[in-house]
């Protein structure tokens, strides 16, 4: 980082006199107790999701029906269930587990598959102009213009669902942001003189644009990856709540939450700890997003 | 400026011609109408009389021709449901939608373009704290989750508020909340981030060193400057009145355009669905034009380059 930080310079004008105290808040400083808190909640969503077999105590879909609407067990329930049950016995926790698995798979899937189909289009605008480059940025334009929640909502009537198909449509969400950034990063770093030098060498676009660019606009592209995955997130998770996302018997944060509805009366905590989770795991992705952000890209603060 | 209002009129055309044919491709791609709207038995003669009389058994380009001049005249098939024009079915919803979206629209700019203003002007402030928290628990608390959080407390808890339906005003406070806090506090981000912009520009730092008095350099400088980013985003606000509450209306089972839109896609009813769908691409294009338009308005540079441009 060359840019003078007002906070970083007065830290450093301070560092003699207060050695001790200015080395931790140089510490605090690059990391953040929050973003920690953030990443290592990411981090247990991420084993949880991976261990869901080994971590949740039952199987999702198991019933009990003699264990209905349990409550959790910090609200007088048995620690058998310590989130309680559901309204057919099915262990809250346990149906917990599999849902972040569900909901963070399709997330990461429709991340990865916007940002190689944005990134991808957007250097291909930018290497072939022309026609090509007109029919991407007018693709962007009608992306941008709708909200793309009605478009999911049509695709899902007019083909019906399944689960690739839903995943597919995931990952349409924002591939216009990274198309409209790669270009226009691609485009001006390839007027500068580094990419003039290679290609004058005789290097092939392929090694020009995989081995230069790529890596030159890499940073703002991750940056924006951890702008479209919670977004992606809350989308996912606002159609499965309507009933319309994750078909059961699978399960996903926004599924539960949308189950609970029903029983928001009677059992709200079959609601609240799927919501909790969705809330923790986008505001954890948007703080390390804005850490990152700060730390990676200058050029965006 | 006609050569601007030329190019940005068309362009919105082009949007609505592109939603169509998005609409008319996605539906082919789903099957024969004939066999999803008359039911998979039906006898072949029903079937091949349904597509003589909707033109499906003409080529693509010709059916592609039809739909749009369908389109244009305002036939938009009728709902599978119960048979009555799928345009009429739509318009009768939009009032109660407009009961929530427009009271929360009128919510997210009285909190969100002052807190904005203020947490810019105040830098690293309370409020200014305070503004940033909300504005990043607004972008990432579900309006769902919201909305039930909500409806836990006051409805069912406190027992003060009914928590849902739509049989009195006191059914639209819960809703109208849930809607105008999210969007109060993404307006409050942009406005923020659009006056902090403006204010590290040279142009007010020239202005504060020749000494014109503060306010008048908020008022005069930074204000309209700050307008223009965050009149887009408003101006996308605009867009999604009439179908930007989707997800709230069927929290509160509100019985909007977007309840009906959740309902039509479940049961797949066809006519419907592309019907809110075309509804909401013009009021984005009308709303992005009228943005355009206003920007015209907002910035001067854009007239003097616009009328320098048709010199050319």
């Amino acid at each position: 980082m060359t840019a003078i930080d007002p906070a970083t310079s007065e830290v450093a004008i301070g560092a003699p006199r207060r050695p001790v105290r200015a080395r931790w808040s140089r510490l605090i400083e690059a990391w953040p107790p929050l973003v920690m808190l953030a990443i290592a909640w990411i981090v247990l969503t991420l084993i949880v999701a991976v261990g869901a077999d080994a971590i949740a105590p039952y199987d999702y879909s198991r019933m009990d029906l003699r264990a209905r609407l349990a409550p959790p067990a910090f609200a007088g329930g048995v620690w058998t269930h310590f989130l309680g049950t559901d309204e057919l016995g099915r262990d809250v926790f346990s149906r917990l587990v599999y849902s972040v698995r569900i909901s963070l798979l399709i997330a990461f899937a429709a991340t990865i598959m916007g940002a190689v189909v944005g990134t991808l289009l957007g250097l291909l605008a930018a290497h072939l102009r022309g026609f090509f480059e007109e029919a991407v940025l007018m693709l962007i334009d009608f992306q941008a213009s709708m909200p793309f929640m009605i478009i999911a909502l049509a695709v899902l009537a007019f083909l019906g669902n399944s689960l690739p198909l839903f995943i597919g449509l995931m990952g349409l969400h924002g591939w216009e942001r990274y198309a409209r950034i790669s270009r226009g990063l691609a485009i001006s770093a390839s007027e500068q003189s580094y990419a003039g030098a290679i290609r004058q060498l005789g290097a092939t676009p392929w090694r020009v644009y995989g081995r230069h660019i790529l890596p030159n606009i890499a940073s703002t592209l991750i940056v924006n990856i951890t702008l479209s995955f919670p977004e992606i997130i809350l989308l996912e998770s606002g159609l499965s709540f309507l009933g319309l996302g994750v078909q059961p018997p699978l399960t996903s944060l926004g599924n539960m939450v949308g189950y609970g509805r029903e029983y928001i009366e009677l059992a709200s905590w079959i609601l609240l700890s799927p919501a909790a989770v969705i809330v923790l795991t986008t505001l954890s992705i948007s703080l390390i997003g804005d850490w990152l952000r700060d730390r990676l890209d200058p050029t965006l603060r | 400026m006609m050569r601007y209002l030329a190019i940005r009129g068309l362009r919105a055309i082009l949007t609505i011609a592109f939603v169509v044919t998005f609409a008319f491709f996605i539906l082919r791609l789903s099957g024969d109408p004939a066999l999803l709207i008359l039911s998979p038995e039906a006898p072949p003669e029903a079937v091949e009389a349904f597509r003589k009389s909707w033109g499906l058994d003409r080529p693509l380009w010709e059916q592609y021709l039809r739909y749009f001049v369908a389109i244009f005249e305002g036939n938009l098939g009728r709902s599978m449901r119960d048979g009555r024009p799928a345009l009429d079915l739509v318009m009768d919803r939009v009032p109660a939608t407009l009961m929530l979206t427009l009271p929360a629209f009128a919510l997210k700019l009285l909190i969100g373009v002052p807190a904005g203003i203020f947490a810019a002007l105040r830098r690293n402030s309370f409020v200014d704290r305070l503004v940033i928290v909300c504005s990043v628990a607004g972008h990432s608390v579900p309006s769902f989750v919201l909305g039930l959080v909500l409806v836990l407390l006051f409805a069912v808890n406190l027992n003060w508020l009914p928590s849902g339906g739509a049989d009195n005003w006191k059914h639209a406070i819960l809703p109208v909340v849930t809607l105008g806090t999210a969007g109060a506090a993404i307006i409050a981000r942009f406005t923020r981030s659009a006056m902090l912009e403006v204010l590290g520009q040279p142009y007010v730092r020239a202005a504060l060193a020749k000494g014109v008095p503060w306010p008048s350099v908020v008022w005069r400088h930074a204000l309209p400057n700050a307008a223009i980013p965050t009149v887009t985003i408003i101006g996308f606000m605009v867009g999604t009145l009439i179908a930007g509450a989707v997800v709230v209306e069927s929290v509160f089972s509100w019985p909007g355009v977007g309840r009906m839109l959740v309902v039509g896609v479940a049961n797949r009813d066809l006519a419907v669905v592309q019907c809110v769908l075309l509804l909401v691409a013009m009021c984005m294009v009308a709303s992005n034009f009228t943005v355009d338009l206003l920007y015209g308005w907002i910035d001067p540079r854009l007239r003097a380059w616009a009328t320098g441009a048709s010199g050319h």
